[in-house]
């Protein structure tokens, strides 16, 4: 009888223990909440490329606001679906990543407009542009960083083949493979183990092809358009594709972002297709010697329209319920407007700035970019009017042509189907 | 009486804790999920929009590449539980006779069960590009310069191979436990009665190793059919889309595409599937096993 009665209790403390457990859980992450007096941040963001700039950025903000706690966490590793997860659990983080343009939509509701705030007067229009919802209203988000897509070279390796300029035209390009060829250097590599190279690719070609970008993809989205009625996509693009997949690596659909990286950086191969200002640092990490041009892509027969592309392709979100909203806003306006947080981007984060800035960059990307889109002006930011969950499709129907397993014809229209299947429903 | 009813209600007592977190880990979220599988909602927004049946209509009507993954998770299942378990049986036959590094072997065998599936991956992945591309050039054996996660067959058996591989160690574990229990005497009578060791080993073994057989083809079956990481790990299900499994393709619908409300119909109707599968192997194995 003792016995069970000892069994009985412990299973009641078991139960007990367990319920209490989880009830003190809760009442702590309550307690963290409101408790903190409206100066507690809560930053939950992906692109942990830039953690340590950003906490250098944070450590800054404590001379500013002593009482001012940032909570930083990040994580590249599906990052949209942890913050789901977090979005439907209550646990809304104040300041979450999306990206600009379509997501923008997508994640509105829980999304602060900041449309009023001062700092909108440093951020760049190109930025403003990325980060407004379906309407082309407000202002919901903002970018650690702007972007540059184009083509980076080896100057060296051009050099070693008697290439004297960056090929601007489809002839070029053709010629200049073939020279390196002949100087025995592997001319691409591609990273098409990548979905999102060929999103990043392809924004080139269709962007030389229409007036308006938006309203061509508002156009697939509606099925009313075809890749076929332009050749710069049609054929340009596809080209392009075959000729990476023939001249660059042994093994192109196991060409990954690092592959890509180690083959461009050791020297292996003159061309880095589908990449842009991001991979600069870790190429010269393996080679810091290493002469990088950058250029657009040869996209037509048209010198002018091989334009490098630049805009912010990432945003920021500001959480529109957020309990300490002030403290959030105070501090993002103090790191878009203060001298610090505006020379943060280029002296800590080494990224192209988002803001109205004079500050020269040390990064062959940013200083060449620049340099071009003042000469020929920038490429529309294409990637931004689709969703990743689009581009996944894409970049899968477009492996299954390198691959060789669809033709080309076969491909056109599973990518035309995916676009009205995924991203057509999504506008309601 | 009094007695019975105390017992059963201290059994009661005894499952209350494991019954309110498996309540709380795996019969809420199905509930939920069936729920969510009548409603159209993007996983982000706050009120999902209530549309009856019609999920599952767009999922009977033309959701060709479910159906794909399906077929894929098929063919996976069906290759993985016949490797696994006639290696494994095989290795065990191996691994219990008398050989001094028995232990170490099964050891070794055993070793990649306990890493992490994402790990496993995440190495294999390593020695099919980088390894196999040194060996290449050490070797010159033409199989090595294929590109076994780059082109759509290959990449189906190097995802079963790893698979295989991986799990190996467990099943012989099992098929050893069970290759024990076997008695001696009744291969001794076999012995004597003039069987040779093939014989002895069909028809003597194997039968007395059908609980065995039975436990391991049942585990391998509901292992294969949930495979995941492995192939997230390998192959992300490239390329161009070949090796999506069938969970992989839900996760795909719910979390890529935004489209919840489709991806947990889709997991109701695969959930569905494989619990008619496992019923059914369940019966025909138990029906043939025999007793000494």
């Amino acid at each position: 009888m003792k016995k069970k009665l000892v069994s009985v209790l412990l299973c009641v403390a078991m139960v007990a223990t367990m319920l209490v457990g989880c009830g003190g859980k809760s009442d702590d992450s309550d307690k963290e909440a409101s408790g903190g007096g409206g100066n507690e941040i809560y930053m939950f963001i992906s692109q942990p490329e830039y953690a340590d700039a950003i906490n250098e950025l944070i450590d800054e903000y404590k001379n500013v606001e002593p009482d001012v706690t940032i909570n930083y966490e990040t994580t590249q590793n599906d990052y949209p679906t942890l913050l789901k997860a977090k979005l439907n659990s209550g646990d809304a983080p104040d300041i979450f990543s999306s990206t600009a343009g379509k997501e923008i939509e997508v994640y509105k509701e829980y999304s602060l407009d900041l449309s009023d705030q001062p700092l909108m007067e440093t951020m760049l229009p190109a930025v403003q542009d990325t980060m407004k919802d379906a309407n082309g209203e407000g202002t919901y988000g903002i970018a650690i960083k702007g972007n540059f897509f184009g083509l980076l070279y080896n100057k060296d390796l051009f050099e070693q083949a008697g290439i004297d300029k960056a090929p601007e035209t489809v002839e070029e390009l053709t010629n200049a493979v073939k020279k390196l060829k002949d100087a025995g250097i592997t001319p691409f590599t591609g990273g098409f183990a990548e979905w999102w190279v060929f999103k990043h690719l392809f924004q080139h070609y269709a962007g030389a092809a229409v007036e308006d970008y938006q309203s061509f993809v508002a156009a697939m989205e509606s099925g009313e358009d075809s890749l076929n009625n332009y050749p710069l996509m049609k054929d340009n693009f596809f080209d392009f594709v075959d000729l990476v997949k023939e001249n660059g690596d042994a093994k192109p659909l196991e060409a990954d972002l690092s592959a890509e990286v180690a083959a461009f950086g050791s020297g292996k191969a003159a061309i880095m297709a589908g990449q842009g200002a991001w991979v600069e640092a870790d190429v010269l990490k393996i080679n810091p010697d290493l002469k990088i041009g950058f250029t657009g892509y040869p996209v037509s027969d048209d010198p002018e329209d091989a334009k490098v592309i630049t805009g912010a392709d990432q945003a920021l979100r500001i959480n529109k319920d957020s309990k300490n909203k002030d403290a959030v806003l105070d501090f993002i306006n103090w790191w878009y407007t203060s001298d610090y947080g505006i020379s943060w981007f280029t002296d800590v984060a080494g990224v192209v700035p988002p803001v109205e800035t004079t500050a020269e960059s040390d990064f062959e990307v940013i200083k060449q970019g620049n340099e071009l889109v003042a000469e020929k002006g920038s490429g529309a930011l294409g990637v931004i009017y689709s969703t990743d969950s689009f581009h996944t499709a894409f970049g899968e129907a477009m492996q299954a042509y390198v691959e060789g397993s669809a033709s080309k014809e076969d491909t056109i229209s599973t990518i035309e189907t995916k676009w009205v299947e995924i991203d057509g429903s999504t506008t309601e | 009486m009094g007695r019975n009813k105390k017992e059963s209600f201290e059994n009661v007592l005894f499952t209350i804790p494991s019954i309110i977190m498996v309540t709380i880990t795996i019969y809420i979220p199905f509930i939920m999920s069936g729920f969510y599988s009548l409603t159209e909602w993007n996983g982000i927004s706050k009120e999902p929009r209530f549309i009856g049946l019609e999920n599952f209509k767009t999922l009977f009507s033309g959701s060709s590449e479910f159906v794909k993954s399906l077929i894929f998770t098929g063919k996976y299942t069906v290759l993985f539980m016949i490797f696994s378990n006639v290696l494994a049986i095989a290795v065990a036959v191996a691994l219990v006779q008398k050989i001094k590094t028995a232990n170490i072997m099964r050891g070794m065998f055993f070793i990649p069960y306990i890493m992490s599936m994402t790990i496993v991956g995440f190495i294999w992945k390593f020695i099919f590009s980088q390894g196999f591309a040194t060996l290449f050039e050490k070797t010159g054996m033409e199989f090595l310069n294929w590109s076994w996660l780059g082109e759509r067959n290959l990449a189906f058996f190097a995802v079963v191979f790893v698979g295989v591989w991986q799990s190996l160690g467990f099943y012989i574990v099992l098929y050893i436990a069970g290759l024990q229990a076997v008695p001696k005497d009744v291969l001794e009578a076999a012995t004597v009665d003039g069987a040779t060791s093939w014989k002895r080993f069909f028809r003597v073994t194997l039968p007395l190793l059908g609980p065995s057989i039975t436990t391991c083809v049942f585990m391998s079956l509901t292992n294969a059919v949930k495979v995941f990481d492995i192939i997230l790990a390998l192959t992300k299900g490239g390329p161009g889309g070949s090796t999506y499994s069938a969970t992989l393709d839900i996760y795909r619908e719910a979390f890529q595409n935004n489209n919840y409300g489709l991806g947990s119909a889709k997991s109701l109707v695969f959930f569905v599937i494989v619990l008619v599968i496992t019923q059914v192997v369940l019966k025909v194995m138990n029906s043939r096993e025999v007793d000494l």
